[in-house]
């Protein structure tokens, strides 16, 4: 998977995902977005428009960045749905996270999103302008 | 390291079989296989992206949970099963039966869902049938199913 980082402002990033996301390259992923946080980005968008595929693994790395932009640790990618446990009881308080945002998602990784619960939690847009507009 | 075999039987079905070593390296190119394969038996494109998910998710299961990280056997057979395409995958792993892995409900809200299991929710969702045993002389066999085309 190649990514490539667009710094829009100090507070807002965006990262383009090209490939697939799996088990071998979805700490990379956390990482990045880690580092960006550290830098001050407050606001991360992640450009899915090349992403081909997304395993399990990479709802892993979307839920640790959402802790992350939250201003949390990420959790323990073996703690499996235990992990989405903070993130959910924002939602049922009507805290959608914003500071997470997905751009255009493909039919397959979409199917990912939705079962595995993501779409209550994440917006999604269908491009990147709309995803920094917000 | 990796071979592949296509097999024929008498009865004329044609299936492929690729051997790996297990390692999150290999995940892309088994995925490449699987892709590749069911298109060559005739699956839609939904049937394939299943199909490719579901293997990897298994597959990554094997080698992160089942042999932990290490180098081992797994065995990936696919064939035309009359409308269906099936997969079979094959480990020397220690036994893991997925029933035992916490059911999928979408109904129940998520900090009360247990722990683990998400990838073989999704292997459930994305196929029809999905059987295990365990091999006697140790490891593991699933069997993937999903029909060649998307209703």
């Amino acid at each position: 998977m190649e990514t490539s980082v667009e710094r829009v402002s100090d507070s807002v990033a965006v990262i383009g995902l090209d490939g697939e996301l799996d088990a071998s390259n979805y700490q990379g992923l956390i990482d990045t977005g880690q580092g960006l946080y550290g830098e001050g980005v407050r606001t991360l968008v992640l450009d899915l428009t090349g992403l081909e595929y997304m395993a399990s693994s990479g709802i892993v790395a979307l839920h640790s960045l959402a802790l992350v932009y939250r201003g949390e640790a990420p959790h323990d990618p073996d703690s499996g749905w235990g992990a989405f446990h903070a993130v959910q009881a924002d939602v049922e308080r009507g805290n959608r996270q914003e500071q997470l945002r997905l751009v255009a998602p493909n039919p397959a990784i979409d199917t990912v999103l939705d079962r595995t619960g993501m779409k209550q939690i994440l917006p999604i847009f269908p491009d990147r302008s709309a995803a920094l507009a917000g | 390291m990796r071979t592949t075999a296509v097999i024929v039987d008498t009865a004329g079905v044609m299936s492929e079989t690729l051997h790996v070593k297990s390692s999150l390296e290999v995940l892309a190119e088994v995925r490449a296989h699987i892709r590749l394969v069911a298109r060559r038996l005739g699956a839609d494109e939904p049937a394939v992206r299943g199909l490719v998910q579901a293997v990897d998710e298994w597959v990554t299961n094997v080698t992160v949970h089942g042999y932990r990280g290490a180098p081992g056997p797994v065995d990936i057979d696919v064939l035309r099963d009359g409308s269906d395409v099936r997969v079979r995958i094959c480990d020397a792993a220690p036994v893991f039966d997925p029933a035992t892995s916490p059911a999928f409900d979408p109904a129940v809200p998520l900090e009360r869902r247990p722990f683990g299991g998400m990838g073989i929710a999704l292997i459930r969702h994305l196929c029809t049938t999905f059987d295990h045993r365990a091999l006697p002389a140790g490891g593991n066999e699933v069997i993937i199913t999903r029909p060649a085309l998307t209703a």
